[in-house]
């Protein structure tokens, strides 16, 4: 099957080959910090080792739950058909999944601690006279930890994106989920405060304590191994590895379950759930056909955002990648306050760059637009309102978190201004570019993280343009933005109202422009769709 | 059985002319023409891969022809779709519908699409769900429907705006007797009151029970057209279809299609 895959797009050579290059390019940074690591004593090489071990398992589980489409793995669905049972498939598609270049990639990863033990070991027996033997105990157990190492990282990939697939699937989950949202999102704030009272150094000062704690833990367990082997404790690296195997165990038993369940249930239905008899007639002023039109589209929207799993993944990922993103940049860079106070403009850009291709997960079912002709610029209002609604209240809500975090209340006026701005003209380019640039989505009812076949060249080349047409459109915004963190606090207030103002103004421009060329395109766009 | 009705202008509910598509190297429709004379109800019968989904999307706006042109009730629905798509009901085949709404509300949805008053939409919508035995799964989500559910529902969308001219490809696949007969009922009601319903099967029996126009197409051309006792000539529509596409009604004998022929 990914032979066939391959052959279907040659887009999809040229990102593999794309990938090839940047994992080969990584290649010698990776053995350096090695090296290095193998200069230094053995309990800083176990903290670093510990703590990018655990980032990569950890990153393996939470990517392709953020980024729907990547995981081009084989879907479990396909084969519901053909009644396997799951103990038949788990180890063929584990071995399918090993054929990529991310998985070829980590698992010289896991290998090059042995580098760092290695290059340890040599340096050990020549300066100290130190059996061969007994120094290249940590190198055996890093060796023998490697894939036990690359097979929890496939399984945490697997294991996360098919129970999100499950739950988002299921109706009555979907509410777990989003309180799930709420509650890790509550978390991280104390975190991003900490982060701001310590900065750099303070934060560098824990990991010490992370790595040990990391170290027992199914992320980073295998890792520890060798580095307590080091430091002569070859009990405890033995125990490690059992533990890591353990776990390694214990995911695939878990992953076939699940597997099982997926085989026996298939996802595509939740149960039947009540509703109120009619959420889309509602009430009010009778209007115009584009007015009435608009209204219908915004309800119709709101209903999907609450009850599809595409677009709850979507909302989940908008709002949780750059949120992680900002977490990230926060430990590197030692600009807490200006990193706080961009998570609205991360958060406003994402979801509203993400909806450049929202007409594509109509799919056909958009032919009863085609048919109604009602004016295109209802229809892109009703979109853009319906993202509005919950957006808005979001992006603004997460500003004002991340200036609280820095307790600048100053520049409030400011992240607020550029976020709605940000969020505003993202949505005027998606009004424009769903009607341009539609690509293959998965359809209602599919997985919400399968990738679709043959869709990658389109995609890569929609994405490009509207997030460059996006970061252009919001230049005037962010420079305005940048003067007020940088240059002048009296500019935080011009930032609001260029941000509002010009959001708006940008926005209806979109909705018009799109609503031309959906006036236009609609029987067009259908077969596109289909 | 209706008389075929006059020829003069205005008269036609639906008329094609000189239809043609291409997908890459496979025409799918050869220059096909077709007059629906007003008040008919009329049947398009094919084989497999005739092209009545192809002409019937282009004869609806869903599928953008290469040539040709469609006029309903005179009105060029390619030049003129705002003031054309008002006289049209659709129902296609093999199209999604926003499944995530309960049948109502997809109800609801394709009349505020249309732009009706609420008042009158509510009460259509309740007299559709009434007619076609929805009522039982009002406030059931349409991706939980079955097959014939979803049909009715989206016919019900189709005939919400109360058009002149229905146009249904393969409106009785998939749907159980009871149900069928429902729709026979309410399509017959709406010729009775001087609308045209256009619909494709493959089914003979049904065109010839339900029609009284015929159109026989293969190979995205029209074999043969007008009102049915004339297309079939004092025989079967079945006997007679099978002779306009030259095929020989003996099938060749599958000598190995024997229980003993292992």
């Amino acid at each position: 099957m990914l032979g066939h895959a391959l052959k279907q797009e040659a887009w999809r050579v040229v990102v593999l080959v794309l990938g090839a290059l940047w994992a080969l390019s990584m290649t010698p940074s990776v053995l350096a910090g090695m090296a290095w690591l193998g200069r230094q004593d053995a309990s800083t090489a176990h903290d670093v080792i510990v703590l990018g071990g655990s980032l990569v398992v950890i990153g393996w589980a939470v990517i392709p739950v953020l980024l729907p489409g990547m995981d081009d793995t084989l879907d479990i669905s396909r084969f519901a058909t053909f009644g396997l049972r799951a103990r038949t498939l788990v180890p063929g598609l584990l071995v399918a999944g090993l054929v990529s270049v991310p998985v070829l990639f980590t698992g010289f990863v896991t290998l090059a601690p042995a580098v760092a033990w290695g290059s340890r070991a040599l340096r050990i027996t020549q300066e100290q006279g130190v059996a061969a033997w007994s120094a290249g105990v940590p190198v055996v157990v890093a060796v023998i930890g490697a894939p036990v190492a690359l097979l929890t990282c496939l399984l945490a990939s697997r294991l996360t994106t098919t129970l999100a697939g499950r739950i988002l699937a299921a109706r009555r989950s979907r509410r777990i989920a989003t309180a799930l949202t709420v509650v890790v999102g509550v978390a991280l704030v104390p975190v991003l405060l900490r982060i701001g009272q310590e900065g750099l150094e303070g934060s560098l000062e824990r990991v010490p304590g992370v790595a040990a704690v990391l170290g027992w833990t199914p992320v980073g367990v295998v890792w520890a191994a060798p580095a307590v082997a080091a430091q002569g404790d070859l009990l405890g690296a033995v125990g490690r590895l059992a533990v890591g195997a353990g776990w390694v165990v214990l995911c695939v038993a878990a992953w076939g379950a699940l597997l099982q369940r997926a085989l026996e249930s298939p996802p595509a239905r939740g149960g039947q759930v009540r509703r109120r008899p009619d959420a889309v007639l509602g009430k009010g002023r009778e209007g115009s056909h584009g007015r009435l039109a608009a209204g219908a589209v915004t309800r119709r929207a709101l209903r999907y955002w609450s009850a599809d799993p595409r677009y709850v993944s979507a909302m989940l990922g908008a709002v949780a990648a750059p949120l992680i993103i900002v977490l990230l940049l926060a430990t590197v860079v030692d600009v807490p306050d200006a990193v706080a106070l961009s998570v609205g403009v991360a958060i406003g850009g994402s979801i509203g760059w993400g909806r450049h291709n929202d007409l594509a997960f109509d799919g056909s079912a958009f032919w009863l637009h085609v048919v109604a002709r009602a004016p295109g610029w209802s229809d892109r209002t009703g979109r853009a309102v319906g993202a509005l609604a919950w957006s808005l209240p979001v992006t603004v809500a997460v500003t004002l978190i991340g200036v609280g975090a820095v307790g600048r209340w100053d520049l409030a006026p400011a992240a607020v201004g550029a976020g709605v701005g940000v969020l505003c003209t993202g949505l005027a380019v998606s009004a424009v570019s769903s009607v341009l640039l539609p690509y293959p989505v998965p359809q209602a009812g599919a997985s919400p993280f399968a990738a679709q076949m043959g869709a990658v060249g389109a995609s890569l080349a929609a994405q490009l343009l509207t997030s460059a047409t996006t970061l252009l459109l919001c230049l005037p915004v962010l420079v305005s933005f940048g003067a007020a963190l940088w240059w002048r606090t009296s500019m935080a207030w011009v930032t609001l109202g260029a941000g509002v103002l010009g959001g708006a103004v940008v926005l209806v421009a979109g909705i018009v422009v799109g609503g031309r060329l959906y006036d236009a395109r609609a029987a067009r766009l259908l077969v596109r769709l289909v | 059985m209706r008389p075929p009705a006059p020829a003069e202008p205005g008269a036609q509910a639906l008329e094609l002319r000189g239809l043609v598509k291409r997908f890459g190297a496979t025409v799918a429709v050869a220059g096909l023409d077709l007059t629906i004379p007003a008040g008919s109800f009329y049947g398009m019968v094919g084989p497999n891969g005739a092209g009545k989904t192809t002409t019937l999307s282009m004869a609806t706006g869903l599928l953008t022809p290469d040539a040709g042109t469609v006029l309903v009730h005179g009105i060029d629905l390619w030049r003129r779709p705002v003031e054309a798509a008002p006289l049209l009901g659709v129902l296609p085949d093999g199209l999604r519908l926003f499944d995530r709404l309960t049948g109502p509300e997809l109800i609801s949805y394709a009349g505020l699409l249309r732009g009706m008053d609420r008042d009158v939409l509510a009460t259509r919508r309740d007299d559709l769900v009434e007619a076609l035995d929805l009522r039982g799964a009002g406030s059931t989500l349409v991706a939980d429907y079955s097959a014939g559910m979803t049909k009715k529902v989206a016919l019900a969308c189709a005939l919400v705006h109360a058009p002149r001219l229905l146009v249904l490809d393969e409106p009785f696949e998939a749907v159980d007797p009871v149900s069928g007969a429902a729709i026979r009922g309410i399509l017959q009601q709406f010729v009775a009151a001087g609308g045209t319903v256009v619909l494709s099967s493959h089914v003979m029996a049904l065109v010839e029970r339900v029609c009284d126009h015929v159109a026989v197409v293969a190979g995205g051309r029209v074999l043969a057209a007008g009102p049915l006792d004339e297309v079939r000539a004092d025989r079967d529509l079945e006997e007679r279809f099978v002779e306009l596409l030259g095929g020989s009604a003996q099938a060749r004998e599958l000598t190995w299609l024997r229980p003993s022929s292992g």
